[in-house]
């Protein structure tokens, strides 16, 4: 203790200097009082002096009474004034200079106080009324903010024609909740600014204002009551940010939003996305910057009141995310929740930016969390795709062979999907180190599509096996194989599949339709042929061959037209392509059969009786194949 | 306190299992695959029962401690992470009826856990908001100051906030006449303080205003019954460590209900554990002690059964009827009475800010383990279903 009896000394004469200023009459005293001062700089005389030289002493406690008698004078007429002291810069001025000069004397008289009675009396008055004048501080900090607020609100809203209506507050479409002029709102909050876009900071509270704060905190700090002012600060502060989330529509919802119907939660998450937007890109940052110019100095402090500031909104906007991320893995829910887990991608350097300092270290790692959590939601849903369509039961056939709903729903969904290839292939990227993708070349998501793709063809096949007619079964492959190549080849998906596999699906359709053929028209073929196969001709039975040939030939391309015209093919250049692969098959062979059975002696003049056909009505019956002319054609778009 | 590191715990458990696994590698007999998987269920009952018994054996008072309730979501995560073991190794079965069902039902009891958590930090962070007026407090009446008027005003100020943010919602506009009351004897310049009484607002809850702790725990418990002898069969014992980790999971939510501030609390859940479980002793006594912790006359309206938010309570409550009541100059006697509250409340004070980071951390443990299990356990349901 005795190592500071020289500062201490220094402080007193400091202090007195300064007194000095105020009144002249103490000049004598006070050089009085220095030089004795001056012979005790040595350290063991110093108690001793201290203690002995009480006359001295009784001269300095004059001095500090005085000054703080003319202090607490002026102090205390502001303590107990019935108006705001910061409505005259005047006032407010002189009060921050009387408390200044109020927390030097203590500062400069307190060392003293242990050894000396009466100074330890002045010092316990100082304090007393110290604490009087910083509770009035406390209440004119308060006032300021409340008030620096309410001076927005009465300023009207920028009303140029650029951003129109755009308001950063309006929720939905009720302007006058946005508005707050006319007094209705008791809790005085600041009305929005229009706003266009979210690089902008917004002055919180007026300049002037945020001036005013910083002088005062200054002073609250320096007296020791910085946690004091920060918790004011706080609270202040955080009430006006969770109404301004509340007027941003978000609500306060727990994870218990999975009861919601997708519909209102689809409401909720546009809210979000906006809110989150407007909170991380202007909100936090403009509290930010309050905070850092209101306890400028005091990095501290700052850092901390804006943690306290800023913690319940950004826990709001994260357990809402948490919760869609937890919700049910429906695929429908894909499309918002990729609006989820880009909102928030794009939000995590305004994450890593406001958050920067080590309070906010736990918001800025539940950030990342909650982020990845949407990732594996999104995974998730994509697994849940794949067990709907693995489960999805064969019902009834689709007539005429048609297209299946759910080769139409998972192609579409796929591609509407794959619009947000990039986030997708993150998302899978994620996942990679645990199911390591056996092709090296092709990103996660190309793996993970070509998997869905073969869910769905496997899912086909099976639903194909309930047609009674494998020609048909062969046309619904077809039908479904040629749908699923078009999607694929127009859009992104066929990139990420890759041309092999477009390649690889074409030849499939290809094998199908040689399947078809082989299947409805062997036979008939069959029957056209050239019988060459007996080495030594039976006349008569070779005529009644040539009779059954062409009576069997008629009656099964009767029945097969009846059947197969019913029967559809949607794309036109499939169907073309059908046609012209059916008659130059059929065709040839038909023709020649007619010249041959016209030729064939045992037929003779009766033949024209047996041909019901000529080529040309063969070709344009076929052309009338897979039009599914009966009834209402199940036309696709 | 020394935490159960869960992770290491569940890797020996992990070892312990394949230990088993090679067993029966060695004596390739059905019946030794059989034994290896009851003592796995048997392992796992054994656990819990001395988690359980180690968490009873505490002294009433440390019960319902800042460390208690640690130690408490350690065990509760070793279970849980023993519990995923069971699971991941009996995939082939779980994830199949009739075992399914009961996996499901968990999940769905485990999500409403999740939002408990989420309430519980909410409670933590009003914790918080109460240690830093408490440190106003401790700043006001510091051991170095001279205690005069003016730190016992700004003492009582604080001790007034912290008062008023520790009662309940419903009883807060009473306590606000009272605070009036309190500043009206003051002088003038504290007089102006009651207007600003609209701005005094404690934390809100990130939860909605009809969301209620009691009925969220009351869910939970729904239905939560010990299986039935042919589901056990059926289900090869799998069904016994289910309704385990069920009622694990209760009983968990329940203890940090009663302990944390949180919306409307309530303990009014019923335990009807089969005592032939060797975990449900320990567990029910505790139960016992924790309902007859908060009968008691002092306890009944606290906002926590926390025992240090009762200490504090104790410590604030004292130090305001000193402040009250104090004349000036103090005497030496009143002063040294005055500094062994403030002491006491700084030792609580260290207490709850060297715990509340790391219980804060837990609790987010906690919440994600959840979510990992269930996902864990989604994925499998899907996955298995393909082999239909």
């Amino acid at each position: 203790m005795e190592d500071n009896g020289e500062e201490k000394l220094i402080a007193v004469a400091r202090h007195i200097a300064k007194t000095l200023g105020h009144n002249e009459s103490m000049a004598d005293d006070i050089l009085q009082i220095f030089s004795n001062f001056d012979g005790r700089f040595s350290r063991e005389k110093l108690s001793e002096k201290m203690a002995g030289a009480a006359g001295d002493d009784l001269r300095a406690c004059a001095s500090l009474e005085q000054t703080l008698g003319s202090l607490e004078r002026q102090i205390s007429q502001y303590v107990v004034a019935d108006h705001p002291i910061w409505a005259d810069s005047a006032d407010s001025s002189a009060f921050l200079d009387s408390i200044d000069e109020l927390i030097a004397t203590i500062r400069d008289w307190k060392p003293m106080a242990t050894a000396d009675k009466s100074i330890s009396a002045c010092i316990v008055r100082a304090e007393d009324f110290m604490q009087q004048a910083m509770f009035r501080l406390e209440d004119e900090f308060r006032l300021l903010m409340e008030r620096g607020c309410e001076s927005f609100e009465l300023a009207p809203p920028y009303a140029n024609g650029e951003s129109t209506g755009n308001l950063l507050f309006d929720s939905d479409d009720d302007e006058e909740e946005a508005i707050v002029t006319n007094g209705e709102d008791h809790n005085q909050i600041p009305v929005a600014q229009p706003l266009t876009d979210y690089d902008i900071v917004i002055d919180a509270l007026p300049s002037g204002t945020i001036n005013d704060l910083h002088e005062i905190a200054k002073r609250m700090v320096a007296a020791g009551f910085g946690k004091d002012c920060s918790h004011v600060y706080s609270s202040c502060r955080r009430g006006f940010l969770e109404e301004s989330m509340s007027r941003l529509g978000m609500q306060k919802l727990s994870i218990e939003v999975q009861k919601m119907s997708w519909h209102d939660l689809e409401d909720e998450i546009d809210k979000w996305i906006k809110a989150a937007n407007v909170a991380l890109r202007i909100l936090f940052p403009s509290e930010r910057r309050l905070c850092d110019r209101v306890f400028f100095g005091f990095s501290s402090a700052a850092d901390l009141s804006f943690m306290e500031v800023c913690r319940g909104s950004t826990i709001q906007i994260l357990n809402f995310a948490d919760a869609v991320a937890i919700g049910s893995r429906s695929p429908e829910r894909l499309f918002k929740i990729l609006d989820l887990f880009e909102t928030l991608r794009e939000l995590m350097p305004d994450f890593e930016y406001n958050f920067s300092d080590q309070y906010c270290l736990v918001l800025r790692n539940d950030a990342v969390t909650i982020w990845k959590r949407l990732g594996e939601a999104i995974r998730g849903i994509f697994m849940e795709l794949e067990n709907l369509i693995r489960r999805d039961p064969a019902k009834a056939p689709v007539p005429r062979g048609g297209l299946h709903p759910i080769t139409r729903y998972v192609m579409n969904y796929l591609r509407a999907a794959c619009r947000s290839r990039e986030t997708l292939e993150q998302v899978f990227e994620e996942n990679v180190n645990v199911v390591p993708s056996k092709d090296s070349s092709s990103s996660s998501l190309s793996v993970q599509i070509a998997w869905v793709m073969e869910l769905l063809e496997s899912n086909l096949e099976m639903k194909s096996k309930i047609y009674g007619d494998s020609a048909l079964c062969t046309v619904f492959m077809m039908n479904n194989g040629r749908y699923i190549i078009q999607k694929v080849k127009d859009s992104e998906l066929g990139s990420l599949l890759g041309d092999d596999w477009i390649r690889k699906h074409t030849a499939k359709i290809k094998q199908l339709q040689m399947s078809y053929q082989r299947i409805t028209w062997n036979k008939a073929l069959g029957a056209l042929k050239a019988d060459n196969s007996s080495a030594v001709p039976n006349v008569a039975g070779k005529f009644l061959h040539m009779k059954d040939k062409i009576k069997f030939f008629n009656s099964y391309f009767e029945e097969t037209y009846k059947i197969q015209s019913q029967w559809i093919i949607f794309d036109e250049q499939l169907r073309k392509e059908m046609r012209i692969s059916l008659a130059n098959l059929l065709l040839p062979a038909y023709g020649n059969f007619i010249k041959r059975f016209q030729n064939s002696p045992e037929v003779g003049k009766h033949a024209d009786k047996h041909i019901k056909y000529t080529v040309e009505d063969i070709e344009a019956r076929i052309n009338d194949l897979f039009q599914g002319v009966s009834g209402s054609a199940g036309s696709r778009n | 306190m020394p935490a159960t590191d869960y992770q290491g715990l569940s890797a020996s458990i992990s070892r312990s299992i394949l230990s088993l696994r090679r067993d029966q590698i060695h004596s390739m007999e059905p019946t030794h695959e059989a034994s290896g998987h009851d003592l796995e269920l048997e392992a796992f009952q054994r656990q819990v029962a001395d988690r359980f018994l180690d968490l009873s054996s505490v002294g009433s008072d440390d019960l319902l401690s800042l460390s208690w309730i640690r130690k408490l979501l350690d065990s509760f995560l070793c279970c849980q992470e023993e519990f995923r073991v069971i699971l991941f190794n009996n995939r082939s079965q779980v994830y199949k009826a009739p075992l399914d069902r009961l996996i499901n039902d968990f999940f769905e009891r485990s999500v409403k856990a999740l939002d408990l958590c989420n309430a519980i930090r909410d409670g933590i962070e009003q914790i918080r908001e109460w240690k830093k007026l408490i440190e106003i407090v401790l700043c006001a009446l510091d051991n170095r100051r001279i205690l005069g008027e003016g730190q016992f005003r700004r003492a009582k100020k604080a001790l007034i906030d912290l008062a008023l943010s520790m009662l309940d919602e419903r009883e807060s506009t009473a306590a606000l006449a009272h605070r009036n009351r309190s500043f009206g004897r003051q002088n003038a310049a504290s007089s102006r303080d009651h207007r600003n009484f609209g701005h005094f607002r404690s934390l809100s809850w990130s939860v909605s205003r009809s969301w209620s702790a009691a009925r969220q725990l009351q869910a939970i418990g729904n239905n939560l019954a010990a299986p039935k002898a042919n589901e056990i069969v059926a289900t090869n014992g799998i069904a016994v460590a289910v309704y385990t980790m069920n009622s694990i999971l209760l009983f968990v939510m329940w203890a940090l209900v009663a302990a944390i501030p949180c919306q409307d609390r309530g303990l009014q859940v019923h335990f009807s554990i089969p005592r032939q479980f060797s975990w449900a002793v320990p567990i029910l006594s505790l139960h016992e002690r924790v309902l007859e912790e908060s009968r008691k006359r002092d306890r009944r309206n606290a906002c926590g059964l926390l025992r240090e938010i009762y200490q504090m309570d104790k410590c604030t409550k004292a130090l305001a009827e000193m402040a009250d009541s104090v004349q000036f100059p103090l005497t030496e006697e009143k002063e040294a009475e005055v500094r062994l509250r403030v002491q006491e409340l700084g030792k609580v004070c260290e207490v709850i800010k060297e715990a509340l980071d790391p219980l804060e951390r837990q609790v987010r443990d906690v919440f994600h383990r959840i979510v990992h299990s269930r996902t864990e356990g989604l994925d499998s349901l899907g996955r298995v279903n393909h082999n239909d």
